[in-house]
């Protein structure tokens, strides 16, 4: 293991001052903050040595080439809107912004797809094929993300339910190897048997395998009508166990989400914005998709008739853009209520058998209870994607809240282990959880992790101590040899 | 109590384009919805009868298809709706229009309380309200941002004015014309739905009304006509200012002052 | 004035009309009850028919058009000051009137101080100003102001009546123009006079996609609301002096079924994104002095100041103020971003914008890419000097 990576100097500089213009680079003192951390700086805030922004695969080629033969530790970024301390420089290194590469090379009408650079944003992908009459399903919420940081982690979002998520999507993608060769992961073919599915392995990757440098995605015909349904309950139980009922009607819905009363509470208190409807301990949120009114008006009535079967004191329909505004606004706030609502958050983001959110959500607030922290669940109901949102009140002292916070996500991943589940379920490992994933996975798995690392990145140079280390098995080693 | 709340059926869409060949409106898409300005005037409404009791009438001038949105009106929980649809209604202005809607309250039998949107998605006027008061001869508020008191006699509202927020207190009969941030209106109920699917939406035409004189409806009874219609004009400036300092931050004052931005 | 009718089927010559007429403009003729030109279109005799036999109405192309001339503008109080519509609304009506040959009049209706605000108006080209003073229209009341303004339109006779197009304006407006049973054109943005005294309302319509052009061909006065911060404001006409007429204030036009409980300021801070203008500080501004400066200028331009996200994170904002990522999405009227490179979140949240000024030193910034005016300084050189210019401009007013 080539560690410890070299400390870039004068030459280096010198050298890539010869690839890229000295405009677009940026030395350590004078780099951002902004580029020292992502959404959750409390997973790690680190100094580049040298920031780059590429806007060609040669380049990135170059910049890699050269990294790999001076063992220089290299770290791609989108957008830097990642929720697990991915996109950052830990070991310091170089820091290498795909965002100027943000063209959308292509969109193709006749197989259905569109072609882009990574450093495009979701929003501007989303927005050209709509324009071109076509949907691309993928929607994390997170609207000014980078497509490439999308696909690098896996992005999923709400409408997994019914489209999936980001890797469901991915057609082809260029790509940047550590050593700076130039590679294709499948093309733009519906199917392939080619070897191995190196394509799906480097989706989710979270940059440790690869720099992407142009990809491939698919798109899907335009949904004519979006409606939603808010359905209020008595209780969180009945609430959520009518999730697999939904799932089990004659059609798919795009999305299930459930909230509860008390983040309604604190989005009214903090954010001034109210739900249209506030009697009610727990709410589904429905969302389904269709070509026609005729369709859309028969989803609607059946997901409702289902709803009310199973418990629900009504639902209540969003069938205007403005009524879907009111609904999804005061959803989308809630982030943002819940920072207003502490002094510091911590989250997990497990993801569980869909028939087992019930028991998740229970367990989840009584383990929040014995370390006394505020656990809110929200989210993907129809996914099994529960974020699970710690909330830190004044009582706790700084280091009451980390150990407990830790201690209790200890035990959530234990649970959700337990239940069936995953680890994360789309914010990803990055730096966040990396020290939950051995455990989670156990010794065999982490160990496979560590060898497809190896197998594209033996020099351990690209966004290195993401996603998995080698630290622990280093210093086992040492020890063995004793 | 009786309450009338006046809704509007508008296009579905805001992509409004004019046809530069013939001056007319390409509305694209076909779908309707009720105004989403009158949605708060509805809310306000079913929340003064929950307080007041009464009952609450929903009053539109529109085709036969406005009979959808009064379906939804009914899962919103409103007690009667009542469409005046006539052919001879058509091309209506702010006075036709607003005089139609007069007539149609008298041949209701009147109301203590009328409530309008502040105004339309596609005509943007926010004149229905106050020329009805004005048909009717009662007194009217319009903008109100909230209802401070309702009780058998009055009804006191606030209103923002400018830089003011004015509390005034009508007794009825009279209008009141509401703001979006009143309330967050409801949605409509499913099982309302299934409750009222089989009640009826009364149609009013000309013939129903009191006033049978037909100078006053439809295009010969509106003064205003619409000459022409013609796409906006986009500007788009991009302009670097040079100079001193001075001299950048004095243009910069002299720009904006033109544009009435300061 | 041909504007009450009388059905005659349903008249039963009861006299409560006659009776109640505070102008003694009703008579009992020959056909029946005939309204004379002393009607002051209180609309009384309308409310006072217990059968509902009297109505206003005037017939499409009877109107005798050399019967009404002049423009009225109605100047509009706020909190005790001539709203600064008001002269944008006489600079127009005199563009309007140049070349037609009418006189620009004004009408004011409110409680003490009107007179000194009328006074003011008189050097401005305005011929007369009606005032109506009394400290009942202390608080607006549509009712009893509408019966004011009405009262002087039925002496007057105008062609155009113009009104500010605010809340109060539009409130106002479609009450007068119902009474006269005539047309009013909202929100005007461009208006013009031809030759044959008809007015070339233009609006914008549907949110702005399409703009209308409106006549009132047949029926006068002609009733407009003007837009804020469109027209040209009127610029004092030296020399010119015009005449303060002070009307009779008649219980009748005080009168109203309104009751105004108080009238307090508002006080509630607007969400940044209802805002009208904002200032947005960014990375540029290196100290607590210039983020004095910069709340200044949002404060004098009547807006609030935000930030980019690296300057909430160095605590000098909260979260309610950020615009970009993990913030708020806004689009004003004026955006005036310094020290803001302008990075591809915080664009997408601001791009949307009317009118975006952007001052920083870097001419690399990508927030000239999307900027309407681009200064390349540093925004302490120019901000000071920019926010004394509007004080300077306010203080003028």
């Amino acid at each position: 293991m080539p560690y410890p990576y070299h400390q870039i100097n004068e030459k280096d500089i010198k050298y890539f001052k010869t690839v890229v213009p000295s405009r677009r680079m940026v030395c350590r003192e004078d780099i951002k903050e902004e580029y020292f951390h992502d959404e959750m700086p409390e997973y790690g805030v680190y100094v580049p040595d040298l920031f780059i922004e590429a806007v060609s695969k040669e380049e990135v080629s170059a910049i890699m080439r050269y990294s790999y033969e001076n063992n220089i530790p290299v770290t791609a970024r989108g957008a830097g809107t990642g929720l697990a301390g991915g996109a950052t420089c830990k070991y310091g290194g170089i820091m290498l912004s795909l965002m100027k590469m943000n063209r959308i090379l292509e969109i193709d009408n006749e197989n259905l797809t569109i072609t882009v650079e990574p450093g495009a944003l979701l929003s501007e992908v989303a927005d050209a094929a709509k324009s071109a009459g076509l949907f691309y399903p993928p929607d994390p919420g997170e609207r000014t993300a980078s497509i490439g940081g999308t696909v690098i982690t896996n992005a999923g979002g709400m409408r997994a339910v019914r489209y999936g998520v980001t890797r469901d999507y991915v057609r082809a993608i260029e790509a940047v190897l550590p050593d700076g060769e130039i590679v294709n992961f499948s093309s733009n073919v519906v199917k392939n048997t080619t070897g191995y599915a190196l394509k799906d392995l480097v989706i989710g990757s979270e940059g440790t395998l690869c720099i992407l440098t142009k990809v491939t995605l698919r798109l899907i015909p335009a949904p004519k009508f979006t409606w939603s349904i808010v359905v209020p309950y008595d209780e969180i139980e009945t609430c959520i166990e009518t999730v697999p009922k939904l799932l089990q009607m004659s059609f798919i819905p795009t999305a299930i989400e459930f909230l509860e009363t008390e983040l309604l509470d604190i989005i009214e208190r903090h954010l001034n914005k109210s739900f249209p409807h506030r009697s009610a301990n727990a709410y589904l949120i429905v969302m389904f998709d269709a070509v026609s009114r005729e369709e859309i008006e028969k989803m609607t009535n059946e997901a409702a008739k289902v709803c009310i079967e199973a418990g629900a004191q009504d639902a209540l329909i969003c069938n205007s853009d403005e009524r879907s505004a009111s609904v999804w606004s005061v959803r989308a706030a809630v982030l943002e209520g819940m920072k207003a609502d502490s002094i510091a958050q911590e989250e997990c983001d497990v993801v569980v058998p869909r028939p087992r959110i019930a028991d998740f959500v229970k367990a989840a607030k009584n383990i929040g209870k014995k370390y006394g922290i505020r656990i809110m669940t929200v989210g993907h109901a129809g996914d099994g994607n529960i974020h699970t949102e710690m909330l830190r009140d004044k009582h706790l002292s700084e280091k009451q809240w980390k150990s407990n916070t830790k201690a209790c996500l200890k035990e959530l991943y234990a649970l959700s282990k337990e239940l069936g589940g995953q680890l994360s379920g789309e914010h990803g490992i990055g730096n966040g959880r990396l020290e939950f994933l051995e455990d989670f996975i156990g010794d065999r798995m982490y160990r496979l992790f560590q060898s497809v690392k190896l197998a594209f990145d033996e020099k351990n140079i690209l966004n290195p101590g993401k996603l998995i280390t080698f630290e622990k098995t280093i210093k086992e080693d040492v020890l063995n040899d004793r | 109590m009786k309450i009338i709340v006046c809704i509007k059926q508008v296009p579905d869409s805001a992509s409004i384009e004019v046809d530069p060949e013939k001056g007319t409106l390409k509305r694209t898409g076909h779908n309707s919805k009720t105004n989403p300005y009158d949605l708060f005037a509805l809310e306000a409404a079913l929340r003064i009868r929950e307080k007041a009791g009464g009952i609450v009438t929903a009053l539109t001038m529109g085709p036969k298809q406005a009979e959808e949105m009064m379906r939804d009106a009914y899962m919103m929980g409103v007690d009667e709706a009542v469409i005046l649809s006539d052919p001879k209604f058509a091309g209506s202005d702010v006075l036709a229009t607003s005089y139609t809607l007069f007539q149609g309250i008298r041949s209701l039998g009147g109301a203590d309380l009328i409530i309008c949107g502040k105004q339309t998605t596609d005509g943007d006027t926010a004149q229905i309200g106050p020329a009805i008061a004005e048909h009717l001869g009662i007194p009217h508020v319009a903008w109100v941002n909230s209802i401070e008191d309702i009780s058998g006699e009055a009804i006191t509202v606030l209103q923002k004015t400018g830089s003011c927020i004015q509390q005034s207190q009508m007794k009825y009969p009279c209008l009141i014309t509401v703001e979006k941030d009143i309330f967050v209106p409801r949605l409509p109920s499913y099982k309302l739905g299934l409750a009222t699917a089989k009640r009826s939406v009364r149609f009013l035409s000309c013939d129903a009304l009191p006033d049978k004189n037909m100078s006053c409806f439809g295009l010969i009874g509106s003064p205003t006509a619409v000459e022409r219609m013609f796409p906006p004009e986009v500007s788009d400036v991009r302009e670097y200012i040079h100079g001193t300092p001075a001299e950048k931050s004095d243009r910069m004052f002299e720009l904006l002052k033109k544009r009435k931005l300061i | 004035m041909n504007f009450i009718h009388f059905d005659e089927a349903k008249c039963n010559l009861c006299r409560e009309c006659i009776n109640k007429c505070p102008f003694q403009a009703l008579t009992m003729g020959e056909k029946g009850i005939e309204a004379n030109d002393a009607c002051r279109m209180c609309s009384l005799c309308i409310r006072t028919c217990p059968r509902e036999a009297i109505y206003f109405e005037q017939k499409a192309g009877t109107v005798d058009k050399s019967q009404w001339k002049d423009i009225l503008v109605y100047a509009e109080q706020e909190n005790g000051h001539i709203h600064p519509v008001v002269f944008e609304l006489i600079g127009e009506a005199r563009r309007l009137s140049q070349n037609i040959g009418y006189d620009v009049h004004a009408v004011i209706v409110g409680a003490q101080g009107t007179s000194a605000n009328a006074q003011k108006l008189t050097d401005y080209g305005v011929k007369k100003v009606y005032i109506y003073e009394h400290k009942e229209f202390e608080a607006f009341k549509a009712d009893s102001f509408a019966a004011a303004v009405t009262d002087c339109i039925a002496m007057l006779r105008p062609s155009v009546v113009l009104l500010g197009a605010t809340s109060l304006g539009r409130s106002l407006a479609p009450r007068l123009s119902t009474r006269f049973h005539t047309g009013l054109t909202a929100d005007c943005t461009k208006l013009m006079m031809r030759e044959n005294s008809d007015l070339v309302q233009i609006r914008p319509a549907f949110g702005g996609n399409v703009m209308a052009q409106i006549l009132i061909t047949d029926s006068r006065p002609q009733f407009a609301t003007v837009r804020y911060k469109v027209m040209d404001a009127a610029k004092p006409v030296p020399g010119f002096s015009g005449e303060v007429v002070r009307m009779k204030v008649t219980d009748d036009l005080t009168a109203s079924r309104i009751k105004v409980c108080s009238v307090k300021p508002l006080e509630k801070k607007k969400q940044i994104e209802e805002e009208e203008a904002l200032v947005v500080a960014g990375r540029g501004v290196k100290d607590e002095k210039g983020l004095k400066l910069l709340r200044e200028l949002a404060e004098s331009l009547g807006g609030q100041l935000c930030f980019t996200r690296p300057m909430v994170e160095a605590g000098y904002g909260d979260t309610a103020h950020q615009i970009g990522l993990s913030g708020r999405t806004v689009k004003p009227k004026l955006i005036i971003t310094c020290g803001v490179s302008g990075s591809i979140q915080f664009a997408s949240c601001m791009k949307n914008s009317e009118c975006i000024v952007a001052i920083d030193v870097n001419p690399d910034a990508l927030i000239f890419n999307i900027a309407h005016y681009c200064i390349v300084d540093d925004l302490y050189e120019i901000v000071p000097r920019f926010l004394e210019r509007i004080r300077a401009q306010k203080e003028e007013l």
